[in-house]
């Protein structure tokens, strides 16, 4: 067996003011740690340094990079605005390609109404293919977020960590597979 | 292709179309875009590209 740990860390797709998809993947970063044999880390936009100015792979951030070459799945939680998803969002997932291949994808959607983030992630599920992520048929839906944490970030609805566990059995095992795909599996 | 990282062997595992624009390259006229062959390291896990041939 490989002996390095899966990695799969969580990218908070969000850098507004004030923005309820932190407690989320405050949240999922905790649950993903808790899986046997996954590391994981949040990755926060807000704090990527990315300029806009350009774009794509001419403003690749060098740890941002480093954490997408080490991952083997990535969780990305993803709040619906305007029926979309984050602009920031995508300025910097376009920000890396090479990366990404062959590796395994979930998105929480996040909304303050009744859908959970079904459209944004519905938007999201193209672009994952054309990075070269391998989407999970998983997803988890934050419905009115602003009902589902306490003040200070406690969960109130504890129905999620069981959805939340559904999603990450099946992206540890997305990231396994592919992992070994990667790695002994050769295209020809 | 050896680990740029490790110097292990890496298992060519995908081509995928980078999109650069190079009005005299063969592969931007076939694909529209240059075709590179993405590498994993099987000791460190590292990618690396070259270019398809």
């Amino acid at each position: 067996m490989n002996p390095r740990p899966i990695y799969i860390p969580v990218i908070l797709g969000t850098t507004r003011k004030g923005r309820m998809s932190a407690n989320v993947a405050r949240l999922l970063t905790g649950e993903v740690a808790k899986q046997s044999g996954v590391e994981s880390d949040l990755i926060d936009i807000a704090n990527l340094p990315l300029p806009t100015d350009d774009a794509g792979e001419a403003i690749k951030d060098g740890i941002f990079s480093e954490k997408m070459e080490r991952a083997d799945g990535i969780v990305i939680v993803a709040p619906e605005y305007n029926h979309g998803y984050c602009g920031l969002l995508k300025h910097v997932l376009d920000s890396c390609l090479k990366e990404y291949v062959h590796k395994a994808v979930g998105i929480v959607g996040v909304s303050a109404g009744p859908w959970g983030g079904t459209r944004v992630i519905q938007s999201l599920l193209p672009v994952m293919r054309e990075l070269g992520l391998v989407n999970i048929f998983w997803d988890v839906n934050f419905t009115s977020v602003q009902n589902a944490f306490a003040a200070d970030g406690t969960l109130l609805e504890p129905a999620y960590v069981g959805r939340i566990d559904k999603f990450l059995k099946e992206l540890v095992w997305m990231s396994k597979t592919l992992r070994y795909g990667r790695e002994q599996i050769a295209l020809n | 292709m050896k680990c740029p990282r490790c110097g292990s062997p890496m298992n060519h595992h995908a081509d995928k179309v980078f999109q650069v624009h190079d009005a005299d390259s063969s592969t931007q006229k076939t694909f529209g875009g240059a075709v590179v062959e993405i590498h994993s390291c099987l000791a460190c896990g590292a990618v690396a590209t070259r270019s398809s041939s």
